[in-house]
């Protein structure tokens, strides 16, 4: 707001040429209350906003609203988008005899059966480590050692492990063993959540343990005197105090598992037969290797759904059960 | 907390146990970048003969255009964090400190894309960049990641925590907003900004899905990309070189690691913390 409009403000307000430290004051009130808003305010308003508020109705919002017109439409590989076919591609999903659909619904079991195993260990190891750091000396040198694998690109992360758990690979070699981890079942599912939790422990420790060391020493002490055990603390005192942490971080981890797609791309291919192609792959595959986007922009979105129930269900159900 | 002497040597052997289980990964991976192409790994850690003729070939294109996929990785990841942080900035500070009509759906909006998968706005993103020809360009590297809502919300946080008085102050001394907002609250909320930025150019560097799909020519692939055309395509079972280009490829984030790792651990706490 230029000077001049601040002064007018204030005379039309009465305010008889106050000293700066109450003009100060007026200015704080009209804005904090939202009155006096000039047509001024409005539009600098919109031109702070204006530049992410376009980018944000091009990369989110449009492609949103586009991705269901899509959907309702004929594909071919070809030629492009197709007539109009109204609610055909997802009916389509929910009529079990077409093999797309079989597929599809074996994919999401595929991912399901990945989330299931990957986002509980991707909470308590993680909480387990960042107790155990917070608790010893060399913090620091712990934190970056189990932190260090994150910075590394999913491919990277699928070339290394594909690399260690080669049939004549090292931990093959270093445990004696000789297990076909990438190429049998159950194996290459415990590859794959290995190859995932040695990756993305690090992230998930990092806020664990921003959250355990903001918990009150009070609290802590108050059970140490008690005499309660170094486990007993962490179940009774510290687990509780972090729960809202730990929320989140579930709710992250699911999502992440969920979009589950580099690790099985690289490391199994999908296999063996499509027993590890998850719901992302298959998405890509029908979109852009069969070109069929009408399909893939249908399953995208019953994805999407999928994904927003399953994050919402979890929010409402540990939040109930943190009221009891 | 204080702990018992004994129960501190516990909780030490458990921590290093775990430390060698991470670290372990790491030297075989240096000792497998090391060996003769295509020789398997047999007994210790080092190959008794270390060769460094994967990395030449890495650096000499034998697997494909590494330079140019490393400088495309980074080129394309500086800009789309350059990007993310100038817009975020300009949009949280107005939503945090302009009342202007429009204000909460803006912010709504913002709030709600926060829980929209990107898998769900793939196939139209990508027929969105075909229609005006930028598939397979730069732009397509770059711009998408400018609509994400994370970086508002962080830095509105933060925007919103600045006290009120330092603003007012500079504003009756006759500052414009834009000044305010350089010299003021920018200033101030630089360790949110330098955050957003490191993870921002993170985020973008290590994506695979969307420059797998958006890119499609050789010379325009990332390295985060590179890896897996090397990888499931005719050097599938060259380990050794597949290795030394994973660690060609990590050498811009290890530098922006050990620049910013406290920036980043800092970030990704209050990530986490916020919600």
């Amino acid at each position: 707001m230029a000077p001049a409009t601040r002064q007018a403000q204030l005379s039309a307000e009465g305010v008889a040429v106050p000293a700066p430290a109450r003009v100060t004051v007026a200015f704080g009130r009209a804005n904090a209350r939202g009155r006096r808003n000039g047509y001024r305010e409005h539009l600098q308003g919109w031109a702070f906003v204006l530049p992410y508020f376009l980018c944000f109705c091009a990369f989110v919002a449009a492609p949103i609203i586009f991705g269901i017109d899509i959907s309702l439409h004929h594909w071919n590989g070809i030629t492009g988008a197709g007539p109009f076919a109204g609610g055909l591609q997802y009916t389509r999903l929910f009529n079990d005899s077409t093999p797309d659909a079989q597929r599809f619904w074996a994919d999401l079991g595929h991912t399901a059966l990945f989330v299931g195993i990957s986002v509980p260990l991707l909470w308590a190891v993680p909480t387990a480590v960042a107790y155990l750091i917070f608790l010893a000396p060399l913090k620091g040198l712990f934190r970056v050692i189990f932190f260090a694998p994150v910075m590394l690109s999913p491919t990277a992360v699928g070339v290394l492990w594909a690399f260690l758990l080669g049939n004549t690979g090292a931990v093959n070699t270093l445990l004696g063993l000789h297990v076909t981890w990438l190429v049998s079942q159950p194996y290459a599912w415990i590859s794959i959540d290995i190859a995932t939790l040695w990756w993305t422990l690090g992230v998930n420790m990092v806020i664990m343990y921003a959250a355990i060391s903001q918990i009150p020493g009070t609290s802590v002490e108050a059970a140490t005197l008690d005499g309660a055990s170094h486990f007993g603390l962490f179940r009774r005192i510290v687990l509780p105090q972090v729960k809202p942490v730990s929320l989140v971080v579930i709710v992250l981890a699911t999502i992440a598992s969920f979009n589950l797609f580099a690790q099985s791309y690289i490391m199994t291919g999908g296999g063996p037969g499509t027993s590890t192609e998850t719901l992302s792959m298959w998405i890509w595959r029908t979109g852009f290797d069969i070109f069929n986007l009408g399909s893939a922009s249908a399953m995208a979105f019953v994805m999407g759904v999928i994904l927003l129930a399953i994050g919402i269900a979890e929010y409402a159900y540990i939040r109930r059960g943190s009221l009891r | 907390m204080r702990l018992t002497a004994r129960a501190r040597n516990v909780v030490l052997m458990m921590l290093i146990v775990g430390a060698v289980i991470m670290l372990m990964p790491w030297l075989w991976a240096i000792g497998g970048s090391l060996s003769p192409a295509y020789s398997s790994l047999t007994g210790g850690i080092f190959p008794s003969h270390p060769v460094l003729s994967n990395f030449t070939g890495v650096f000499a294109g034998t697997v494909g255009p590494v330079w140019r996929w490393l400088a495309n990785s980074v080129f394309v990841s500086i800009a789309a964090a350059t990007l993310v942080v100038v817009v975020d900035t300009l949009a949280a500070y107005g939503l945090a400190r302009l009342r202007f009509a429009g204000r909460r759906v803006v912010f709504s909006a913002v709030l709600v894309s926060l829980v929209v998968p990107f898998v769900a706005t793939l196939v139209p993103l990508y027929l969105e960049f075909d229609q005006f020809n930028l598939l397979d360009t730069y732009w397509a590297l770059i711009l998408p990641v400018s609509g994400s809502a994370f970086g508002v919300f962080l830095l509105f946080q933060f925007f919103r925590q600045l006290p009120l008085e330092l603003e007012e102050a500079a504003r009756v001394d006759g500052a414009q907003r834009l000044g305010i907002l350089r010299h003021v609250a920018i200033p101030l909320a630089m360790p949110a900004i330098a955050t957003l930025w490191i993870l921002s150019f993170i985020q973008v560097y290590n994506d695979f899905f969307w420059p797998l799909v958006s890119t499609s020519s050789t010379n325009m692939r990332t390295i985060t990309v590179g890896i897996s055309v090397a990888a499931i395509g005719q050097y599938s079972t060259n380990d050794a070189l597949l290795l030394a280009l994973t660690f060609v490829s990590i050498v811009p984030m290890l530098l922006a690691f050990i620049f910013a790792q406290r920036r980043l651990v800092a970030g990704l706490s209050a990530g986490g913390l916020v919600g």
